[in-house]
């Protein structure tokens, strides 16, 4: 039996054809209770809040934070695009999106302008976004802490009393070692002055778009547990010091070997058979648009 | 003169207390143990002051109370009861009861204004990470934000405390007891802190290197005129160290005055013995 003829079965109580489940898969309660999460973690910015992660039928650690994030709000009229890498054509993010699709039926979309509510894993879309839309994303770790202090009891310690100077001694100690952050992706950030945040692990060229962003930020990890978000018009930076700045990756002298894009973040690649070393914007999407018009 | 720390009934039960010995613990005759409940007094009804640039001691047998009564200012054991002022300088500040403010609040506090070195170096220094990054954590809690300069004020502090500068970005694991200890002071005083705290700094070092830490101490002292409490059950420390001395039992204090009056003419029988027994 595949997804769809699942779906479409008798109801288990024998009355009458149509789906066993409620709209967008999660029972009503889940919902709510996802809901009101979500609102407390837009009350309280960068700050992890704990929710009773459901089971799904995908793994956990695969998206399933992100996903209940995303039907928990889904609405019918919803347009939807899901992302794994800035991939809309990989696996992970196929196989979400057809869940989605199926258990709400919503119109699917790979176009950023024009959706609603985007999930992805480890990327902010390059197109600028707007306060219409959401950006779900999917979490691994939302501990940005466990690097320092592997127990949980004492970071909610430390997140209470805002006792990071670890934190900023991990950053001292990569300095006096390596004569920089050495930090790659999942770079720490202060959010609204108070949290330090996991912004989960998107390159550090996205982590400028999330500062005081149009756009509503919504985080899910569904292993661990956690929903936390950033709301629109939130200062969120960088862990810095004033003589060692937090930079970006550094693309210069390359481009797109598709659409031609300086601007965008590349992900390179090994051509198989000349071995030659190529570029492509991480952003399918983006790119597929410039490449049409 | 206006006192720089103010401790009023500070009280610190280990245990849930029972009718027998509530609140303040069982009576000093009986010890410090209740024998119906088996609630240990750690620190009871401790009353003291120390004044800007003062130094006090603190003396008395292992087991009566003294690191208690460290950990207790520098807010690392919840107190039962009691109050503690620390008075920052300032005529209009209001004047805070340390133990009644949020845990946020009490760490601000006490990255700002509190030194702490303990008897071993593993509790207060990180042995992994370089000995400069240690000075660094502590500054970095108090809000220095700039690699340079806190390193140049870590280079500057390992050099006061007689660490070669070169050996800066190596952890203090590699270091001997004596080195371990001076890297823990340097870190102590790295926030300029109104209060130092030692708890006893020499115990465990040879009698060459503990001559060397005193000295090391008593001039940092003279020259910063940083508040300390010091604690020890070495009388020569004391004597060499400290202004005033109380002198604890039990979790109590069972004498108090200035350091020479209470070394020479003890009036307590407790204290008496505790100056007899030095050998």
């Amino acid at each position: 039996m595949n997804l769809r003829e699942w779906m479409g079965r008798k109801k288990r109580d024998g009355c009458g054809n149509g789906p066993d489940y409620s709209f967008a898969f999660l029972d009503d309660v889940s919902k709510r209770e996802i809901r009101r999460k979500i609102l407390k973690a837009v009350a309280i910015p960068g700050y992890q809040v704990p929710f009773g992660s459901r089971e799904l039928p995908i793994a956990r650690g695969w998206g399933t934070g992100g996903l209940q994030v995303t039907l928990s709000l889904v609405l019918p009229e919803d347009i939807l695009k899901v992302i794994d890498q800035g991939c809309d054509g990989s696996v992970n993010a196929v196989n979400i999106k057809r869940f989605i699709q199926a258990v709400t039926g919503v119109r699917l979309t790979t176009d950023t302008g024009e959706a609603t509510l985007i999930q992805t894993r480890h990327r902010v879309p390059e197109e600028p976004m707007t306060d219409a839309q959401i950006l779900i994303l999917q979490v691994p770790y939302p501990e940005a802490l466990r690097e320092v202090e592997p127990s949980e009891r004492v970071t909610r310690r430390m997140h209470a009393e805002a006792d990071y100077s670890r934190m900023w001694l991990y950053l001292y100690e990569d300095i006096v070692k390596f004569d920089e952050i050495t930090i790659g992706y999942r770079y720490p950030v202060t959010v609204n002055g108070r949290y330090i945040m996991d912004p989960s692990p998107i390159p550090r060229w996205d982590i400028p778009k999330l500062h005081m962003a149009e756009t509503l930020f919504l985080f899910g990890a569904g292993r661990e547990k956690r929903i936390y978000a950033v709301p629109p018009h939130t200062p969120v930076v960088p862990l810095e010091f004033e003589d060692f700045r937090f930079r970006v990756e550094n693309f210069e002298g390359k481009a797109c070997a598709r659409c031609g894009a300086t601007d965008t973040y590349l992900d390179e690649i090994i051509d198989d058979a000349t071995g030659r070393r190529l570029f492509f914007c991480s952003d399918t999407g983006f790119c597929d648009k410039r490449c049409g018009e | 003169m206006k006192p720089l720390l103010e401790i009023h009934g500070l009280t610190k039960l280990f245990g849930s207390g029972c009718g027998h010995c509530l609140p303040g613990g069982v009576s000093p005759e009986e010890g410090n143990r209740c024998g119906r409940c088996g609630t240990v007094v750690g620190c009871g009804d401790v009353s003291l002051m120390v004044y800007p640039g003062e130094v006090l001691g603190v003396v008395g047998e292992s087991g009566s109370g003294k690191s208690t009564l460290v950990r207790l200012i520098h807010f690392e054991l919840d107190a039962t009861a009691g109050e503690i002022y620390l008075n920052n300088g300032k005529e209009d500040a209001a004047r805070e009861n340390l133990l009644m403010q949020s845990p946020f609040r009490r760490r601000q506090i006490r990255s700002r204004h509190m030194g702490i070195v303990y008897q071993n170096p593993w509790l207060g220094l990180r042995m992994q990470v370089s000995s400069g990054g240690n000075i660094a954590e502590k500054l970095l809690a108090a809000g220095w934000r700039n690699v340079s300069e806190i390193r140049k004020r870590a280079a500057f502090l390992l050099e006061r405390t007689e660490i070669p500068v070169n050996r800066m970005d190596e952890p203090p694991a590699n270091f001997s007891g004596g080195m371990q200890q001076r890297v823990q002071i340097a870190k102590a005083l790295s926030n300029n802190p109104q209060v130092l705290l030692l708890d006893e700094v020499t115990t465990g070092l040879d009698l060459s290197v503990q001559a060397r830490v005193l000295d090391l101490i008593r001039n940092l002292q003279r020259e910063l005129a940083v508040a300390m409490i010091v604690v020890s059950h070495d009388l020569g420390v004391i004597r060499l160290l400290c202004q005033r001395t109380i002198v604890m039992r039990h979790g109590r204090v069972v004498e108090s005055g200035l350091t020479d009056q209470v070394l020479e003419d003890p009036r307590h029988e407790y204290t008496q013995l505790l100056v007899s027994s030095q050998l």
